[in-house]
């Protein structure tokens, strides 16, 4: 049986790696005997089924070594499976390969030929999109000189180009892009934008829950080589919060300074504890404080950089205290809220129509004339 | 074939890299061979005076170049794999092309060299024979032979680390083997011992190889008709028998490189 283009089928996907054994064995070894039966194999996958429609948007989270990268390579086809069946239709591209390949001594303009022919393109397709793949990387007069001389920015952003023009059916991403500037990679999410709207799989393996939120629609959970999740992405999210939360205590830490906190919640519109929100959703944050309470209380929420971008204190009525926030009024991007001696990390997912840190909800529209601003000489008659 | 233009794309690469873009570049593959010629035809040829073949370094550096084209070939592909590792553990893509533009790179160096040596030869002659003809599938089967055994080697090298210095320690013996600076049947030692001119023309698969291409280029004659058949069959046996090795053990490439 095979499968549509963009569509993904695992079934009982197993491997495992060997530590040691594999690397670095010679034929002496090999004639003495003494390869290495230390350590036993580390199953990476272990049984995971799983299919994934064409257009559908999948994230994998799971903490380190729950088998991620290693889902990534054997759908890209690099590593094959133990056990188990892959199938994955129509044209796979990695942009875990941005510039693998690249030979040093040539061009951007015969790189792009170079890695095009990697991907299986033939001459003329390459051909087709050559004008396409340079405008987009912004490399200027770069083009035609050796990629020796690039920036590591300008390698990953040509390799962002390339791969980017493609036309890929299944596009594998692990973690979020780090191409260039902001502004390039704004761009670079347009595209992959664009790309899915066309109908291409996108699987992002990623450790930041708030990516998974802007662009999955759906998530996977793995845990030790297992699936231990598959459905929607508030929930996937929340189980794999519950999975870290064992490790390092989801996402909360603790301040210097007098215990007066005992536990901080960020509870959705249905009462669940999340720490994954949608800009402008109502948020309710509840407290439970040492008894008696404290006579003063300070909340702040800062952004990533430790900017404060809202600060608020009241004096605790009793020990359980709850703040309502009707709307939540920031944009994408991860968030520490700070209350007393307790910091909870937060992440707002983002909704396209903003950027920056405020979500003022405006819109825009064409004005009337008698509402734009008056010239001088509307202000003397 | 579907990767015909990735294939041209890495031997550009290839090229590209092993010469710098310089034009000195390739002369210095070039002189290579031609040095060892002065040298083997000064030894032999002047100073111990031990042959008497008419144009000694003619038939020298036919034989030569083939073997230069074999032996670079194969230390080249073996470290390729190695070389490429960081694409190979990135992209799908098919691995052949990596030992098999290595070998390619080989061939055009081979191929210049032979265009250099071609009309000297053809000149010393004054002869221009139907037999040169014979060059074309000779060469074809060459490249054939020498991308069996260059594939076969390039993934046991990525399995087993010590297959090219193995290699690399063979050559020099099995080129003093090889009927390079000598004929087989001028050499004195061989009476009474059938078994090693059987070793020395049979058993070393390069030998028919040199002496084919030495017989067309260098003496403008049709190879015998055994020697044919053995490059044939040969050069048959190693590409089979190189692709179905490489193809069986390269699912795991991106895991042992």
């Amino acid at each position: 049986m095979s499968v549509a283009a963009g569509e993904i089928l695992l079934e009982g996907a197993s491997r495992s790696f060997s530590v040691r054994a594999d690397r670095g064995t010679t034929l002496k070894e090999l004639a003495l005997r003494r390869r290495g039966r230390g350590a036993a194999p580390v199953r990476a996958l272990d049984g995971v089924s799983l299919r994934v429609a064409p257009g559908e948007t999948v994230g994998i989270v799971g903490r380190n070594g729950a088998g991620k990268s290693s889902t990534l390579r054997v759908l890209a086809g690099i590593v094959p499976l133990h056990a188990g069946r892959v199938e994955v239709g129509g044209r796979v591209v990695s942009l875990l390969e941005l510039g693998a390949g690249f030979g040093r001594e040539f061009s951007g303009r015969e790189n792009v030929e170079l890695n095009g022919a990697l991907h299986g393109l033939t001459r003329e397709e390459v051909a087709a999109r050559m004008d396409d793949v340079l405008a987009f990387s912004e490399l200027g007069g770069f083009v035609d000189a050796p990629v020796k001389t690039y920036s590591a920015g300008m390698l990953v952003r040509l390799g962002f180009s390339i791969a980017a023009h493609l036309d890929a059916d299944v596009l594998l991403i692990d973690e979020v892009l780090a191409v260039g500037d902001e502004g390039f990679q704004r761009k670079c999410l347009r595209r992959i934008s664009q790309r899915i709207a066309a109908g291409a799989t996108l699987v992002l393996v990623s450790h930041d829950p708030g990516a998974i939120e802007r662009v999955c629609e759906r998530v996977v959970v793995l845990d030790g080589g297992r699936k231990v999740f598959d459905g929607p992405v508030s929930d996937g999210l929340l189980e794999y919060h519950r999975l870290i939360g064992i490790e390092h205590g989801g996402g909360e830490s603790v301040r210097s300074g007098p215990t007066v906190v005992e536990d901080v919640e960020l509870l959705d519109e249905a009462g669940r504890a999340r720490h994954v929100f949608r800009a402008g959703e109502p948020l309710r944050i509840a407290l439970r404080l040492i008894e008696p309470p404290p006579s003063a209380l300070e909340l702040e929420v800062r952004d990533e950089s430790g900017r404060s971008v809202f600060r608020t204190s009241t004096s605790p009525a009793g020990e359980a205290i709850v703040f309502e926030v009707e709307r939540l009024a920031l944009l994408g991007g991860d968030y520490d809220l700070v209350v007393g001696d307790r910091v909870v990390r937060f992440s707002v997912a983002d909704e396209p129509g903003g950027e920056g840190v405020a979500d003022l909800r405006g819109t825009w529209r064409a004005a009337d004339l008698s509402e734009t601003a008056p010239s001088s000489g509307g202000a003397a008659a | 074939m579907r990767y015909r233009y990735l294939l041209e794309q890495m031997v550009r690469r290839e090229l590209r890299q092993k010469y710098k873009g310089s034009v000195l570049g390739i002369v210095w593959y070039v002189v290579n061979p031609l040095v060892l010629m002065g040298a083997y035809a000064l030894m032999f040829g002047v100073l111990l005076d031990a042959v008497q073949i008419d144009d000694y370094p003619l038939f020298l550096i036919v034989g030569l170049i083939v073997w230069v084209f074999f032996s670079q070939s194969l230390l080249a592909a073996a470290t390729s794999l190695l070389e490429q590792a960081s694409l190979v553990g990135k992209v799908r893509f098919p691995r052949e092309t990596v030992p098999a533009s290595v070998v390619a790179v080989q061939l055009v160096t081979f191929l210049v060299l032979l265009g250099l040596a071609l009309p000297v030869t053809v000149a010393v002659r004054g002869t221009l024979e139907p037999a040169l003809l014979l060059l074309v599938p000779l060469v074809a089967c060459l490249f054939a032979f020498t991308l069996g055994v260059a594939l076969a080697v390039a993934v046991l090298h990525a399995y087993y680390r010590d297959v090219q210095p193995i290699l690399a320690a063979a050559l020099l013996p099995w080129f003093f083997l090889t009927p390079i600076f000598f004929r087989v049947q001028d050499l004195p030692g061989l009476d009474g011992r059938g078994w090693a001119e059987v070793l020395l023309r049979w058993v070393n698969p390069v030998a028919p190889f040199v002496e084919a291409v030495r017989d067309v280029v260098y003496a403008g004659a049709v190879p015998g008709g055994g020697t044919l058949l053995y490059v044939a069959l040969a050069s048959a046996a190693a590409l089979l028998g190189g692709w179905a090795l490489f193809r069986r053990l390269q699912g795991e490439l991106a895991v042992v490189l």
